[in-house]
């Protein structure tokens, strides 16, 4: 079994041992990770989980001919025999259609992205959050509080054939919390954070027991078209499906809405994405990407033009463009999504609603056609009708239908006000704002 | 490994846990993968590790570790311990197991063709053919299919699970699995898309049966029919007849997850949600006396196989819903301890470093006695769907929809004519109690599961015959853009 000190000098030893096996181009990423994750429901603590993980990925390519292999068996004979297979299985498998070279560094990276993070992870202190977030939920109006918390510190070391040899490591704090004031009165928020000065577990556990109060005694919603309010944990969640769509490679196999449309109106002019790693101390800082550039700053849609598809070489060049340095080596990735805020207040916002609904959270996204964007989400906690501009009735039971490009198109405003969410239902963290969206459709079952 | 596993179970009782249980998980897969015709770069990867689990002072640790030695296994109990005594004083419902026997058992799926003895060549051969075929069985109907995604492989699992009770269980389980999404357009009728996976237990045999090359291109012909022939479906109330397809992915979501007895507890509230199902719900009826819902995770050949779960015990049939009636929820050894009874072996962990949790296998409908032609024959005025694309069900298990993609309007016991996007949109006791009657024929269909916390996603299979449900109004469907 390799010490620790082998294990963090891999990377470098295996590119070179399979450059010698004539590859054209090699990148081998290790993260070490720490997590501890301590879940809890009905205000009690249910599990404590610590997980400590090494994963070794390989990439090698013989020109067109390219393999991917991940491990976490780092013993010596393991690491031999996969290096062996990959490379047998790399020098034989059939070709892609194009061949990109891994890029050509040495690469120069924002000293501040390459340590990201402040986060206190001993359990005792991971117990406390817990219980500031149960009781504040309490506070608020919750009779029971369920939720995760989790603690990460990792380190990731980069070589590539293209002369990186990177490293960096990072500390992040994730914690989500569903508030009950009734079994059919729920509230839920999440938060996502790099440095403990950012993280504040008694507001979560308010805002989601605020909403669960406020959701007391829902009414059967009507279905129909609304004027509707999406929260930060929902516009997050379509936000986080642009993101995964505006892949090139998803783009590629169909699994996006977004094929055809650069240049074109995506979304209305009120909505400006960029995806930024490069924001330091934020949960989706990073410095450089799995094929060793360093990230960028990428405007993915501007005042609501679709500005350019996220790319790694393979698709950079397929495209006939350069890489956003959003490798994934095979499907590009966003990082950290964030959306440009808007010129109104959550109140201003709701005072412009005649008639209307505010989601507060949504689950279980699907797609009838990914290629279209036809979807639908079921919202979930407190859901609330708006007269007049004010949120007037908790309800229940409708189903938000429609599709993606409509939905994005009839943004008519954003708030100035933003949280950074991350949570079950959002895999790319999101500072996401209120979003005031036109002509939204509600459905209920008609049995 | 055993030694090791016995050691951590040993070191953990030694340092205060009053229950300990340890795992080692290794799981290999290969994926290969053609999109749009073009072979992309095969995955290969291994996860291997072991876990252990721990009660101390009516608390619960967990930890995993991917480096096996000696100190790293014990700095994992030892992690556990900690973690599990830090929480112990935010917990007020001490953490019990229910009674289970000592078991000691091994069991092996042998392949008869062992997958990674198959050359990958003819694995790519494979996708290239059934490619092809599907682009040619669509142009037939003057339909393109502009983007195609392919995927085909194998995973094997191995196991070995050792409790402080004694009980020490060993697996191994090989699956194959393919998946694949086509895009089908036409000028001036937009476009369709259909997903699907395949997968069962076994060696690559199981994946010689698929027939893949006339499969997926049966598929591609009829999302041509669906661009070039689907008329809007009809709004007025009409009888249904669902295919199996649709009733699989109905008694996993509207029967299996809200029988979840951890769900019925709340231990999955933040995440997956909780559950119409209640206590004192078990007995009451829920549907027509056809429907019969049951999980077995034994069925030979199933992609959710195993015999004994991951807190060493031994898997049954779990009846879950008898004659219409909620009858038995899904345990593990904690939750039913909860609820006064014994676990049924539901207890599933998705890799090394994450806890078994209660978790499905192999959830269907039981059969009745009608073929699909008399299940179609006495319906006056209705449709039939036989697959869907669009899915999702509310976080309480209540209120579902279901979009069908090949589907067809019935006149007089007949098929007339493809519809498009028709759609159910039903509550759980709206849609078991409008069933009539039940299919004889059971077909399965493979899925992977997703629950929990770090997310475990899980194979399973689900299934059943095709039902017809009597009186429903279809749901708004999505547009039809052309």
């Amino acid at each position: 079994m390799l010490t620790n000190s082998e294990v963090r000098a891999l990377p470098t030893k295996l590119v070179r041992k399979i450059l010698r096996s004539g590859a054209s181009d090699a990148a081998v990423r290790l993260n070490a990770s720490s997590s501890t994750m301590i879940r809890f429901s009905n205000n009690d603590i249910t599990v404590s989980n610590f997980f400590r993980e090494t994963v070794l990925e390989i990439y090698i390519a013989f020109k067109e001919r390219r393999v991917t292999g991940t491990i976490t068996d780092l013993s010596q004979p393991s690491i031999e025999e996969t290096v062996e297979r990959l490379v047998s299985a790399a020098k034989t498998v059939q070709p892609s259609d194009v061949y990109a070279p891994l890029p050509r560094g040495p690469f120069k990276y924002d000293r501040r992205l390459l340590r990201v993070g402040k986060v206190k992870t001993e359990p005792e202190v991971l117990v406390d959050h817990v219980k500031a977030s149960i009781n504040s939920a309490i506070s608020a109006g919750a009779k029971r509080v369920a939720g995760s918390l989790n603690a990460t510190v990792s380190k990731t070391v980069l070589c590539t054939s293209g002369n990186v040899e990177a490293s960096s490591t990072k500390s992040t704090i994730a914690l989500s919390v569903r508030a009950f004031a009734a079994d059919d009165a729920t509230g839920q928020f999440a938060t996502v954070a790099a440095d403990d000065s950012d993280f504040k577990p008694e507001e979560v556990g308010s805002m989601a027991g605020e909403i669960a109060r406020m959701a007391m005694n829902p009414v059967e919603g009507e279905p129909g078209i609304y004027d509707t309010i999406l929260g930060p944990m929902t516009f997050a969640h379509i936000v986080d499906e642009l993101g995964s769509a505006a892949s090139a490679f998803n783009v590629d196999i169909g699994a996006s809405f977004l094929v055809d449309m650069l240049g074109r109106q995506v979304a209305s002019s009120s909505f400006t994405l960029t995806d930024d790693p490069t924001l330091s101390n934020t949960y989706g800082a990073e410095p450089f990407d799995d094929e060793g550039l360093p990230t960028r700053r990428n405007v993915i849609v501007e005042k609501g033009v679709l500005k350019t598809y996220l790319h790694n070489s393979t698709t950079a060049k397929r495209y006939g463009t350069v890489s956003t340095a959003n490798a994934g080596i095979i499907v590009p990735t966003p990082f950290n999504l964030v959306v440009e805020a808007g010129d109104r207040s959550f109140e201003k916002l709701l005072s412009g609603v005649d008639r209307g609904i505010y989601v507060t959270n949504d689950w279980y996204l699907r797609y009838s056609n990914y290629r279209e964007g036809d979807f639908s989400t079921v919202p979930r906690d407190g859901l609330f009708l708006i007269r007049r501009g004010s949120i007037e009735t908790p309800i229940k039971g409708l189903r938000l239908v429609g599709n993606m490009l409509r939905l994005l198109n009839s943004i008519v405003a954003l708030s100035t006000e933003r949280c950074w969410i991350e949570w079950w239902e959002v895999n790319t963290p999101v500072y996401a704002p209120w979003a005031l969206v036109s002509n939204v459709e509600f459905t209920k079952s008609t049995l | 490994m055993e030694d090791l596993l016995n050691y951590a179970v040993d070191y953990a009782m030694k340092v205060g846990a009053s229950y300990a249980e340890a795992r080692y998980q290794s799981d290999y897969f290969e994926e290969f993968t053609l999109r749009n015709g073009v072979p992309e770069a095969p995955a290969f990867g291994k996860s291997r590790g072991l876990s252990v689990r721990v009660i101390v002072s009516g608390s619960m640790g967990f930890a995993s570790t991917n480096m096996m030695r000696r100190t790293d296994v014990r700095d994992a109990v030892a992690k556990a311990v900690t973690l599990a005594k830090a929480s112990s004083r935010a917990v007020k419902n001490a953490i019990r197991m229910a009674d289970a026997k000592s078991t000691k058992a091994e069991y092996v799926i042998k392949p008869r063709v062992k997958p990674e003895y198959v050359d990958p060549d003819s694995k790519v051969e494979l996708l290239k053919e059934v490619d092809g075929r599907s682009v040619s069985a669509a142009s037939r109907d003057g339909v393109k299919l502009p983007t195609r995604f392919l995927s085909i492989g194998y995973m094997i699992t191995e196991k070995h699970v050792v409790t402080s009770e004694g009980s020490s269980v060993r697996s191994r389980i090989p699956r194959s699995m393919f998946s694949y999404m086509l895009t089908a357009a036409k000028a001036g009728k937009g476009t369709v898309q259909r997903f699907e996976n395949m997968g069962e237990s076994g060696g690559w045999e199981r994946a010689e049966r698929w027939a893949l090359d006339e499969r997926v291109p049966e598929e591609a012909s009829k999302l041509a029919k669906i661009l070039t022939e689907a008329v809007e479906p009809p709004t007025d109330t009409l009888d249904v007849v669902l295919g199996p397809e649709l009733v699989g992915i109905i008694c996993h979501e509207s029967a299996g997850h809200p029988l979840e007895a951890d769900r019925v507890l709340g231990r999955e509230a933040a995440q997956g949600g909780e559950t119409y199902v209640t206590r004192e719900l078990i007995g009451e009826r829920i549907g027509s006396e056809h429907v019969t819902i049951v999980d077995d995770p034994r069925l030979p050949n199933s992609f959710g196989y195993y015999l004994y779960d991951d807190e060493c015990v031994e898997a049954r049939e779990r009846v879950l819903i008898e004659g219409g009636r909620i009858n038995e929820l899904l345990h593990n050894r904690e939750t039913a301890a909860e609820f006064g009874t014994l676990s049924n072996g539901s207890s599933r962990a998705s890799l090394y470093d994450v806890e078994p949790i209660v978790r499905m296998a192999n959830t269907y409908m039981k059969p009745g006695d009608h073929s699909l032609e008399e299940l179609i024959e006495g319906v006056r005025y209705g449709v039939y769907i036989s697959s869907y694309m669009e899915w999702n069900i509310d976080d309480r298990r209540w209120n579902q929809r279901y979009v069908g993609l090949e589907a067809y309007l019935i006149r007089n016991g007949r098929l007339v004519s493809m519809l498009r996007n028709a759609t159910i949109e039903l509550t759980t006791k709206g849609l078991y109690s409008s069933i009539d009657a039940v299919g004889k024929d059971v077909r399965f269909y493979a899925g992977y599961c997703g629950k929990s916390e770090p997310m475990q996603s899980l194979p399973v299979w689900f299934g059943g015959p095709a039902i017809r449900l009597r009186g429903v109004r279809l749901g708004r469907s999505p547009p039809s853009d052309g």
